[in-house]
């Protein structure tokens, strides 16, 4: 009983650090590519169109880095 | 009279509507299962959704059958896509009206895409393929939307899942993925294309230029040679975590919104999972284009000579 409340707790610890620190590096990475976007919106508004798609397409990269600790998390819940 | 209107109703209609879905949010939320943690008892049996369940491998609806629920969903994308552009392209006119002037549309923006950074020539080796992958991501993703996906169940266990959350589908586009742009590099340069893997060349010519005396450039060459020839090791490997990251990205992008998707379902029944489903929509697109998007550009990395 003991062993089992221990390791429920371990793995519950483990859940939250890595996706808390899983969204940490691509929430400032995403902040990062929205300062650029907004930066070259501001010098060049004609070039908007284009300026959206790639920041759609950075972030979405940036994103994945999260995604992928959200995986190791979502595998800690339902199979660990 | 012109009335005034707000979002295309009038306004008296508008607030009605927005109190109606915040009641409707609030009543799943008292009622639902969040409700009943906090206030002791059941939940409301009309609201009483079950606890989310996950599984990362694919189930078997069929006993004794080796088919998937995952394969049967890609197969009906396969279908469903065949079908679209069976029945658009029957009956082709000059001036393409319905069906046939939207699938022009789509083919002709992937068109566009992907000449506008490979260029005529190699687009046209590129257009089959990344166009396949991201009609197919794209469709996958979509039509696990459908109502009945995940839910309809054969021997308890659901007929049809989203192909792409099962790691096996993303693996198999990822290693085609690969597959083709190894083979559009050899296209492009022939056998030089191994230069870019197993970049002896400048250590050679460091060590010819020491045995024929010219020690001082020969030595100073001789490290740009073992830097060639770790970067080609870099290449190499590159080229592979290339494949398990496309695999993981697409994998864990679905599985991420079905999850997310079933928690706020179990959370919040009713209202709050519509708004979900669009992000999930919006998501289905964008991973699809990042598929295709890569995998074009990855290949015109391949393709383009180093001069």
């Amino acid at each position: 009983m003991d062993t089992q409340i221990w390791s429920d707790l371990a793995k519950f610890i483990a859940i939250g650090f890595c996706a808390g620190f899983g969204a940490l590096g691509p929430g400032i990475g995403i902040g990062l590519i929205g300062w650029g976007a907004m930066n070259a919106l501001g010098r060049n508004p004609e070039a908007r169109g284009p300026i959206m798609t790639n920041m759609i397409l950075a972030i979405a990269f940036a994103e994945a880095v999260a995604i992928y600790a959200l995986v190791v998390a979502i595998l800690l819940i339902f199979v660990a | 009279m012109a009335r005034k209107t707000t979002c295309g109703c009038a306004l008296n209609v508008l607030i009605i509507g927005i109190v109606v879905f915040l009641a409707l949010i609030v009543v799943s939320f008292i009622g639902g299962n969040i409700g009943a943690t906090i206030f002791g008892g059941e939940p409301l049996g009309f609201l009483n959704v079950g606890v989310p369940e996950y599984h990362p491998a694919a189930e078997h609806p069929f006993h004794g059958l080796p088919i998937t629920n995952t394969m049967l969903a890609a197969w009906i994308t396969i279908l469903v896509l065949f079908g679209l552009f069976f029945a658009g392209t029957r009956k082709m006119k000059l001036v393409p009206t319905g069906l046939q002037s939207f699938l022009e549309i789509v083919v002709e923006a992937a068109a566009n895409f992907i000449e506008d950074p490979a260029g005529k020539k190699h687009g046209r080796w590129f257009f089959p393929v990344c166009t396949t992958i991201f009609l197919f991501v794209v469709a996958n993703a979509w039509l696990s939307l459908v109502p009945g996906f995940e839910t309809i169940t054969v021997n308890g266990e659901p007929l049809l899942r989203n192909a792409n959350t099962d790691l096996n589908v993303p693996a198999a586009l990822a290693v085609v993925s690969f597959c083709f742009v190894e083979y559009w590099g050899f296209k492009a340069k022939g056998n030089s294309y191994l230069k870019t893997f197993f970049n002896f060349g400048p250590l050679g010519q460091a060590i010819k230029q020491i045995f024929t005396g010219r020690i001082k450039t020969g030595l100073s060459g001789l490290v740009n040679g073992v830097i060639a020839i770790f970067a080609g090791i870099l290449e190499i490997l590159s080229h592979f975590i290339r494949m398990v990251s496309f695999t993981f990205r697409l994998f864990g992008n679905m599985t991420a919104g079905m999850i997310l998707v079933m928690i706020m379902l179990f959370l919040i029944p009713w209202v709050l999972p519509s708004v979900f489903y669009g992000l999930e929509a919006f998501f289905g697109f964008v991973q699809a284009m990042i598929f295709g998007g890569l995998t074009l550009g990855f290949a015109c990395a391949a393709v383009m000579s180093e001069e």
